[in-house]
């Protein structure tokens, strides 16, 4: 059942430019398409930021998959918040706001599609390191991050073999007959996970 | 040296019932040790004791002098634990990363983290698949990157349950060679009664306590005839 969770891994092979980039301008350019969509309030101006994106995607070798891939998992949302901006502003407003959201993922996905988990993870140890002082622990807040990071995929897939064999049985899509199976394997996931670190000694306290 | 001393496992909720587990005195200081016993024996809470994945509810479990309850961190650097389906070991998506995990504590540089990783990955013969998705591997190249992943902690001591379990006879001869060169201590429980038979000292579990001790080929002839008494009772 955890055959599928793994394959969305987020990261994609490649020697890119933006895969060679460092960590802290790809960060920036994140943090600077993200400022710029709230700091435009034009639908225009907005499209084109999120035109650089997508460009920039392109140009990074990234599969256009990855582009169709949020709208899939979203498209019930997006729909909804496009029929309340049209409704309460105009056509133009919920253009606008459906442009900040996706230039947004766009730009997320481009820091994580082009940066290994195990980078990732560094450079969120040196920006944490500065606590250290206040007694954070810079290795275990990493680790942390890097299991929920890796438990997201598989709790979905979890999700969606569950319903799978609800349909088998001719369950339909029953909340009780899907609810409760994940739940469940969700925290014998949780256990799992914490013997595979005890079993090598990974992520415990200093003594 | 691992010392058992007046060791009681009792279920959890359930403290009047049988205990699961009774070891009043247990030395275990040879290189290899091997566990043979029925299914729900006992045989991997012995193991679990040995690292602290489970604490005993009377006695003491110690690991070179380290109590397992008090100094758990401690024994759990020692002390790696290697467990039946690789799958539930692996913890990333790669056995690169896997291994990269291990290695965080002791390399903190990037670059070395990789090329120490690559190098683990190489020599079990895992180089060409360090990027692979974990699902693609076979059952036997997976058990090994566990095992590659496992050994990265440089522990002292190594631990199996069962590690033979989901393997074909080609990958169990491939496991048996890569542990007989180990240079770490390494205790065993299996059903496979040859991989036991790779060992100095044998035990026999039944009914959560031990009931031979000693050498291979013995304690695997006694453990036939006890099978085989049983089978004959039942009808």
């Amino acid at each position: 059942m955890r055959g599928r969770a793994h394959l969305i891994s987020a990261y994609v092979p490649g020697r890119s430019w933006l895969h060679r980039a460092p960590l802290l301008l790809k960060f920036l350019l994140l943090a600077a398409a993200g400022i710029l969509v709230l700091a435009l309030p034009g639908a225009l101006s907005r499209t084109a930021v999120l035109a650089v994106v997508v460009v920039l995607h392109v140009a990074a070798g990234l599969p256009v998959r990855k582009l169709v891939t949020p709208l899939r998992a979203m498209w019930l949302f997006l729909l909804v918040v496009v029929a309340y901006r049209w409704w309460v502003d105009s056509p133009a407003g919920a253009l606008a706001v459906v442009a900040a959201l996706l230039t947004c993922i766009y730009a997320a996905n481009l820091l994580t599609s082009t940066t290994e988990t195990q980078r990732l993870l560094d450079g969120l140890v040196a920006a944490v390191s500065p606590l250290q002082r206040f007694g954070a622990d810079p290795e275990r807040f990493a680790l942390t991050i890097s299991l929920m990071l890796r438990s997201i995929p598989y709790l979905l897939g979890s999700l969606h073999d569950v319903r799978d064999a609800a349909k088998a049985r001719g369950l339909g899509s029953s909340p009780r007959a899907i609810v409760q199976p994940v739940i469940i394997g969700a925290v014998a996931y949780a256990r799992q996970t914490g013997d595979a670190l005890a079993a090598r000694g990974l992520g415990e306290k200093e003594q | 040296m691992i010392k058992f001393r007046d060791v009681l496992v009792r279920p959890d909720f359930a403290e009047d019932a049988a205990p699961i587990l009774s070891v009043p005195q247990l030395a275990l200081g040879e290189q290899r040790i091997s566990i043979i016993g029925a299914n729900g024996s006992g045989k991997s809470t012995l193991l679990k004791l040995i690292n602290g994945l489970v604490l005993p509810d009377a006695g003491t479990v110690g690991v070179d002098g380290r109590d397992t309850a008090k100094h758990g961190t401690a024994v759990r650097r020692k002390v790696a634990f290697v467990f039946t389906d690789p799958l539930s070991q692996l913890v990333m998506p790669t056995p690169l990363e896997d291994v990269e995990l291990s290695l965080r504590r002791t390399h903190r540089n990037r670059t070395d983290r990789r090329n120490a990783a690559m190098e683990i990955l190489t020599g079990f013969g895992l180089a060409a698949l360090a990027d692979q998705s974990i699902y693609q591997l076979s059952g036997g190249e997976r058990q090994l990157a566990a095992l590659a992943s496992v050994l990265a902690v440089d522990p002292d001591v190594l631990v199996l349950d069962e590690p033979s379990t989901l393997l074909d006879l080609k990958n169990t001869l491939l496991l048996r060679g890569r542990l007989a060169s180990l240079p770490q201590q390494v205790i065993l429980a299996t059903h496979d009664l040859e991989l036991a038979l790779d060992s100095e000292r044998t035990l026999v579990v039944d009914s959560g306590t031990v009931i031979y001790d000693g050498d291979p080929p013995a304690a695997v002839d006694y453990y036939r005839k006890l099978c085989a008494g049983i089978r004959e009772r039942t009808p």
